[in-house]
């Protein structure tokens, strides 16, 4: 669909959702990051009863793709919930839920002033007190994530993790490299008889984020200004979340701070131990180190088969296809002789 | 016969323009967009050069970890055939448990560290320099 159909149509949408006598959307554009997924950006007029008010919001739109439990609803929901409980996240307005009237399901929120770019963050003089807070306030901001009640904020429908969280994720992994990849990654295999050996058990089930990372958060100099990307929300492991702030991708080459790219694995989780009332079991978290890797890794392929299969053809999927290779080089230095 | 420049001539050219006159001359999303473009086409001129070497190492390599005879491949094509074929045979393998310990498992991790290092020669040398880096390892000397 074309920019300006999407943006005409959704003006639609706005004012019977809203209860608007009128809607007027201006500066439509597609913003950088989400690769799979569409985010653009627009300034909305929206006039009631002979008022008019400007609002800044963001479309988040989702056209296809091999789709690792996406859902809008989903996310929809628990953005809400994260924001009654106090997250700093941005507030969601409305939801598309049958995908007819942009052809895909979406929902809109309210955009959040700030930066998203990772290597920014990591380089740039403008943000060095950010540099200085944010492993603190990431580790605060999971504690508060992870006491998010399932049950009171009805977000007993993410799916569940039975028995054993590690064991449930690794198989659902598994599997979705068995459906996924085109050639063998012995790497991979290595990885999962090294995982299956140490299963950690599941202490407490928790809301989890599912894609906490730098990247994933709007920041300005002092530091988080809110959490994005819950797509891959599901209730499991907490020790998940912790893991994947650790994954190597997600420190953008500042390979000497694990966190992010920010600090040492020890400072964010004695921060995270002091917020949250549960000491980190420095072994569960490496497990959990190891598997985000590799689902990382799994994650690349995946994205590269979007384009390959013609879901979605871009030369960003398709050069994340060649990505795998970097996983696959990490999970051998950490699973060797351990 | 093609006469120069060659492929990877071409792919070369093609991505250095792409680097100077039209990334600077953008800015936001199109331009981290063209960028990747620049590096999709400075992977294709790598994998042009070394492929060819690192597929008939790893092919030979794999042969020998599995206890086969030495494979008399020539074109690209079966070599990639005979990789696929060969590194899934280790896959089930190691599904199986047997490069858990010992000396499989020692033999196993210096193939496959090698096959994931030639990857990386070509998709992101940059990462497998840091790698080497932070591993203390000497400086890749095969580019």
């Amino acid at each position: 669909m074309e920019p300006g159909e999407i943006a005409r149509r959704l003006e639609e949408f706005i004012r019977d959702n809203g209860g608007f006598d009128r809607v007027a959307i201006e500066n439509f554009r597609r913003m950088a990051g989400g690769a799979s997924r569409e985010i653009w950006s627009f300034d909305a007029e929206l006039t009631r009863g002979g008022k008019t008010a400007r609002r800044g919001l963001v479309l988040r739109r989702d056209p296809g793709a091999h789709k690792i439990d996406t859902s809008r609803s989903a996310e929809f929901r628990v953005l809400r919930a994260a924001h009654l409980e106090g997250v700093p996240v941005p507030e969601v307005l409305w939801l598309g839920e049958d995908a007819s009237a942009l052809d895909a399901p979406f929902f809109v929120m309210e955009r959040v002033a700030g930066e998203t770019i990772a290597r920014r963050l990591l380089r740039d003089e403008e943000y060095a007190p950010a540099r200085k807070d944010m492993p603190a306030q990431l580790a605060e901001i999971l504690a508060r994530i992870h006491r998010i009640d399932p049950k009171r904020h009805k977000l007993d429908f993410l799916a569940a993790p039975g028995d054993n969280a590690a064991l449930t994720e690794v198989r659902r992994y598994e599997d979705n490299l068995r459906k996924l990849a085109l050639e063998p990654h012995p790497a991979f295999e290595l990885t999962f008889r090294w995982l299956l050996g140490r299963i950690p058990k599941t202490p407490r089930t928790t809301l989890v984020h599912g894609d906490y990372r730098i990247g994933n958060v709007i920041f300005g100099p002092e530091g988080v200004r809110s959490v994005l990307d819950w797509e891959l929300a599901h209730l499991g492991d907490p020790m998940e979340d912790i893991g994947w702030m650790c994954v190597r991708a997600w420190r953008f080459g500042n390979d000497h701070k694990p966190v992010g790219g920010l600090g040492t694995r020890e400072e964010f989780f004695a921060a995270y131990a002091q917020a949250s009332g549960v000491a980190v079991d420095p072994e569960a978290a490496r497990f959990w180190e190891v598997f985000g890797n590799l689902r990382w890794g799994i994650i690349t392929i995946s994205q590269a088969r979007t384009h390959i299969d013609g879901f979605v053809k871009s030369v960003e999927l398709a050069s994340i296809g060649r990505r795998t290779a970097e996983t696959e080089l990490e999970l051998l230095n950490l699973i060797e002789g351990a | 016969m093609q006469d120069r420049p060659t492929a990877v001539e071409l792919l070369e050219a093609a991505a250095e323009f792409v680097e100077r006159e039209i990334v600077p001359a953008i800015q936001g999303a199109r331009q981290f967009q063209v960028r990747v473009v620049a590096n999709v086409m400075r992977i294709a001129a790598r994998e042009m050069h070394l492929e060819d070497p690192a597929v008939r190492a790893e092919v030979r390599a794999l042969a020998e970890l599995l206890g086969h005879e030495k494979p008399h491949l020539h074109s690209l094509d079966d070599l990639h055939a005979a990789a696929i074929k060969l590194n899934g045979e280790l896959s089930e393998r190691i599904r199986a448990g047997e490069a858990d310990a010992g000396d499989f498992r020692a033999r196993t991790l210096r193939v496959v560290r090698q096959a994931v290092e030639d990857k990386l020669r070509v998709a992101n040398p940059r990462y497998l320099e840091a790698d080497f880096a932070a591993r203390g390892k000497a400086t890749d000397q095969t580019n």
